[in-house]
């Protein structure tokens, strides 16, 4: 904390003594009603407290909002299961495809010779591990770029649904619809999920040869991949040569 | 009976401590770790499912609904906050 703490040490506000007296008194009091109930009531002042400082009170109105659409993923059924996939390898030439994006355009992974692609496979659109893992690769895409890699993501839904949700969600890098024939882009890259009808999450970097350098599919459905090591994988590769 | 656990003499840094606590698979908490890490802001991260034990007076704070991530700023606990809500806990406890 030293590179933000400032010349001045103050006392602690009074706010943060009875964080520490609450705090304190857990370890005496064996578990109850009571004791639950004098949590609840705590994570009750928490709520209330956030809810107030951050200006995020609910509105009454009279009809959803592009809000509540941005956050259907929030109260979505939950996407759940194990993988039953393994990747290609990495070292194999990654397969070729030509797919719309959500704009109509084809890309095909060729054009792409030359620079490095993260291809992200992942179950639907509108999904909570989807809507989140997508978020963060927008949130990221400079450090990306950094690397000298493009995002795509690659999902089963069609080019109007890819087209909505990225609109609501803010997402500025290419969906592809894998969509006729349904997966076949998935399952030339072995993450197919026949009984789901959607892929694993999944994820290859392929580099400036069309090489395959990376893959993974995640152990479970719902568990994002850890962004810190996508970019120690992007990071291990060996510089591009410059143009 | 009110005894504060704090001597009447002691002082703190300017700014809180930040720890988030959470899975490493979980989009959510990867979006906040990184958040942090743009501003510049040091922050603990403790990995609950290495860490299981963490969980417990985690609950205790948050009436026992937590979710990942879980993030401690100073004396605040905001359960799965929105980046705006993190902005705003952090500039209460001292940051910029």
């Amino acid at each position: 904390m030293d590179s933000h703490a400032g010349p001045l040490n103050v006392r602690p506000s009074r706010i943060e003594q009875l964080e520490a007296d609450f705090a304190s008194l857990a370890p005496q009091l064996s578990d109850s009603a009571e004791r639950k109930a004098l949590s609840v009531l705590h994570g009750m002042v928490q709520e209330l407290w956030r809810i107030q400082v951050s200006g995020n009170a609910r509105q009454v109105r009279s009809g959803p909002t592009i809000d509540d659409i941005v956050d259907l993923h929030e109260h979505a059924p939950p996407m759940e299961g194990d993988a039953v996939n393994t990747p290609l390898a990495a070292g194999e030439p990654a397969p070729d495809f030509a797919l719309p994006d959500a704009n109509g355009r084809t890309i095909r992974l060729s054009d792409y010779r030359g620079r490095r692609v993260v291809l992200a496979f992942y179950p639907l659109d509108w999904s909570p591990g989807c809507s989140r893992q997508l978020d963060l690769y927008q949130h990221e895409l400079d450090e990306f770029r950094k690397r000298g890699a493009e995002v795509m993501g690659i999902s089963v839904d069609s080019l109007y649904s890819h087209g909505a949700w990225a609109a609501v969600r803010g997402l500025t890098f290419p969906l592809l619809a894998d969509f006729n024939p349904k997966g076949d882009v998935a399952r030339r890259y072995k993450v197919w999920r026949e009984a789901d009808g959607f892929s694993e999450r999944a994820l290859y970097i392929v580099d400036e040869n069309g090489i395959i350098r990376h893959a993974q599919v995640s152990p479970k459905l719902q568990h994002v991949p850890d962004i810190y090591d996508l970019f120690s994988a992007l990071d291990q590769l060996a510089t591009p040569k410059a143009a | 009976m009110y005894a504060s656990t704090y001597s009447p003499f002691a002082y703190r840094p300017q700014v809180a401590d930040v720890a988030v606590y959470g899975s490493r698979w979980c989009g959510i908490t990867m979006m906040v770790r990184r958040h942090l890490d743009r501003a510049g802001i040091p922050y603990r991260f403790i990995d609950w499912d290495l860490h299981p034990e963490a969980r417990d007076q985690l609950e205790w704070l948050a009436g026992g609904r937590i979710g990942s991530p879980t993030v401690t700023i100073g004396g605040q606990v905001l359960v799965q906050p929105s980046l705006r809500e993190l902005d705003w806990a952090l500039s209460r406890a001292g940051y910029r």
